[in-house]
């Protein structure tokens, strides 16, 4: 900034011929070539600003004359210029080339403090227009105003900053408030420099990030760094808590302050922040943050042990919810998104389209209520269909595919007539690798107790009917075993082997006349060895319920090895024995 | 960023900042920065005599470090000088910028700094240089 200020500042002293002694300078009113008003204006305002420095520096410097040791002159020339500044003997050699003017001031000892320390300012201030000082003495008009000029634009650039007094750059001294306000000099009434318009762009600029919080307390004697600058949360405690402890009457209010606005300096500290912006915080400022997070640490450990002994805080990983993706209800291979299926005219179809195709899938909301409406709507017709005697197999199917269907099914069972509930209990069997292959909610099992009791009432030959599915063949699979070991595999279907196995040796040894139909006491034998078989094999699962007399029937039908095996079997699978044997 | 990070979390504590006085005929930064003249004359006097160092004339100012910045410039507040008497002119100054070039030593309070910590990063630090 200094830099860009010396050129004009040098052009404007490269006008007038500095004196080469200091004879010229007088402080004598009413000196050759002086305007006596315009001095004494001059004058009065020298003294306001005068009195502003001292105000501001404090210190009244008495300088005897010539005496370098003046310490308000902070601001040293360039090297050549140092050695020859204290002597200010008229008739010392110029400083430089720019031909330092020569000051001998006489007067009151004030006065000529002020004098000289304002001559020598005056000899610097060319050298550094950054300084902001005025002329104090009595130079010539000529001077004076030339003085003047450099001076007010001097301040009128600093206006926006916040210094008070400024060297070179190196040190800066500041006073809370800033500059006066500037007066307008007389001789260049100077409306706002490009500059300083430059300066007032700041105030145009983007509003700060959120994360600003002014601090509007001035009477703070510790200010936070600023409204950009990210402190460390337990940092900022700190501070504040600090700030608490020290609170000290507050300041009497500054005339000088809020010669910034708010944003400008926000601008700027901004200008400043952005650079030390970085991607990896953690490793950049490292000691910073690590530094407060172990504070941070520390300061817990200590609360829990003054509360007592409390669970710490267990890492847990948060468990991320993958956001559920627009899956299509209907769906067909090689088509993008949804499917218009029409449901308006066509209900079944979009009941078959969904039920075909999404048999995963829970439905949801609007679209599960509707096919629950109309599933009820189709046991009603079912049952009034049964009632009459009417076959709807097929048509329940699809019911049986989603759970609630499987929900209402079972619930509704117990109402149907005994027949009724056994065509229900043969289409399940017959289509059981079906729903078994389908029910991937496993809600199958909510069948189990409805279709129990239904077994409960068969009779030996309605029995061997249903057994027969058990062991007939898939369609496209010639081996008969096949649906066996489907069967092992599901609890369900399980179950439900069991429990027609179960009744069919309640029937047997019980003394109910049974009834039989021709070959049914084969295929039970038949089915009995088959299921034998297939169970000693293959690992079962757990059934819902292990009847107590199934072993009791193996007993009878099969050989030791082969019942030790069907009960180690089943026993692993239940995980309790089986049967006391 | 290892010394800004760290002296970043000193803001708010008490420090002491002894500027540098080195006055080769080369720099005069520094000299404005102490800004007395009877330091420059004392310091040629040394130099006449002989002397290498000149002891005993850095100024040193103890503050609130306010904020820091990428260059190390520090704002200190609330600032009173180790020897007024010597400097003056800095009674009536509350705040102040320091330059960072121009300082020479900064004076902690011993117990605000993880001297641990300090090397772990000092280490992550050059481990990054080399990257």
């Amino acid at each position: 900034m200094s830099d860009s200020e010396q050129p004009e500042t040098e052009t404007a002293v490269s006008q007038p011929q500095w004196p080469e002694n200091g004879g010229q300078w007088s402080d004598e009113e009413g000196g050759a070539g002086m305007d006596e008003c315009g001095l004494a204006e001059m004058a009065e305002e020298d003294e306001e600003i005068d009195i502003y420095n001292n105000e501001t520096f404090g210190m009244e410097v008495v300088d005897t004359e010539g005496d370098p040791t003046n310490p308000l002159f902070q601001f040293g020339e360039k090297p050549p210029a140092l050695p020859a500044l204290p002597s200010l003997s008229p008739s010392s050699p110029p400083f430089s080339p720019r031909a330092r003017p020569q000051l001998r001031v006489q007067g009151p000892p004030g006065r000529r403090g002020r004098g000289q320390r304002g001559g020598q300012a005056m000899a610097q201030m060319f050298e550094d227009p950054a300084v902001v000082r005025t002329v104090e003495g009595r130079p010539s008009l000529q001077v004076i105003t030339i003085a003047r000029s450099i001076v007010s634009t001097c301040r009128e650039m600093l206006f926006s900053s916040y210094v008070g007094v400024s060297c070179n750059g190196d040190v800066l001294f500041t006073q809370v408030g800033g500059l006066p306000s500037p007066r307008p000099c007389p001789s260049t009434p100077q409306p706002l420099t490009p500059k300083m318009m430059q300066l007032r762009f700041g105030a145009n600029s983007p509003r700060p990030s959120p994360f600003y919080s002014p601090s509007s307390n001035r009477v703070q004697r510790f200010r936070f760094p600023g409204p950009v600058t990210q402190l460390h949360p337990q940092h900022r405690r700190l501070l504040s808590q600090r700030q608490q402890r020290s609170q000290r009457k507050p300041d009497s209010w500054d005339p000088y302050c809020n010669l910034m606005s708010a944003k400008e300096k926000e601008w700027i500290i901004r200008l400043q922040m952005i650079q030390l912006q970085s991607e990896n915080p953690h490793l950049d400022d490292y000691y910073y943050q690590e530094y407060y997070r172990r504070m941070e640490a520390k300061l817990a450990e200590e609360e829990l042990g003054m509360r007592g002994k409390r669970e710490p805080p267990k890492l847990t990983t948060p468990y991320v919810t993958k956001m559920d993706s627009y899956t299509p209800v209907v769906h067909i291979e090689g088509s993008l998104g949804q499917v218009a299926v029409s449901t308006c005219f066509s209900p079944r179809r979009a009941i078959n389209a969904v039920a075909a195709h999404c048999p995963h899938e829970e439905l949801k909301d609007i679209r599960q209520q509707r096919l629950d409406v109309l599933k009820k709507i189709e046991k009603v017709k079912y049952s009034k269909w049964h009632l009459q005697g009417v076959e709807a197999e097929e048509e329940f199917l699809p019911c049986l595919l989603v759970s609630k269907g499987k929900q209402l099914l079972a619930r509704l069972l117990p109402f149907l007539s005994h027949d009724a509930a056994l065509k229900v209990l043969s289409m399940v069997t017959s289509h059981l690798p079906v729903l078994m292959s389908r029910d991937s909610d496993e809600s199958l099992p909510v069948l189990y107790p409805s279709l129990r009791i239904v077994i409960g009432g068969m009779t030996f030959s309605q029995l061997i009917g249903v057994l027969k599915d058990f062991t007939a063949s898939l369609p496209d699979s010639s081996d008969g075993s096949v649906c066996l070991s489907l069967v092992c595999q599901s609890k369900f279907g399980l179950s439900l082997l069991y429990a027609l196995l179960s009744q069919g040796e309640r029937l047997l040894s019980s003394d109910v006349p049974l009834e039989p139909s021709i070959g049914d006491f084969e295929t039970w034998t038949d089915t009995v060895f088959l299921v034998a078989s297939q169970l000693s094999q293959s690992a079962l699962v757990e059934p819902l319920l292990l009847p107590s007399n199934l072993l009791t029937l193996f007993c009878r039908y099969l050989d030791k090895r082969t019942i030790h095996q069907l009960k180690s079997n089943m026993e692993s699978a239940t995980g309790y024995l089986a049967l006391p044997s | 960023m290892l010394f800004y990070s760290f002296f970043k979390s000193l803001v708010g504590k008490d420090v002491v900042v002894e500027l540098k006085n080195d006055l080769s005929p080369g720099d005069t930064r520094s000299a404005h920065a102490t800004g007395l003249w009877e330091n420059v004359f004392s310091y040629l006097e040394d130099v006449d005599k002989g002397i290498q160092e000149h002891s005993e004339s850095y100024l040193s100012i103890c503050g609130t470090l306010h904020s820091v910045d990428q260059y190390l410039n520090i704002k200190l507040t609330d600032i009173s000088v180790t020897d007024p008497e010597k400097y003056p002119h800095m009674l009536s100054v509350k705040n102040c910028f320091i330059r960072g070039s121009v300082v020479r030593y900064v004076q902690l309070p011993a117990d605000e700094v993880d001297t641990q910590l300090l090397q772990d990063a000092a280490r992550k630090e050059a481990l990054q240089q080399k990257q």
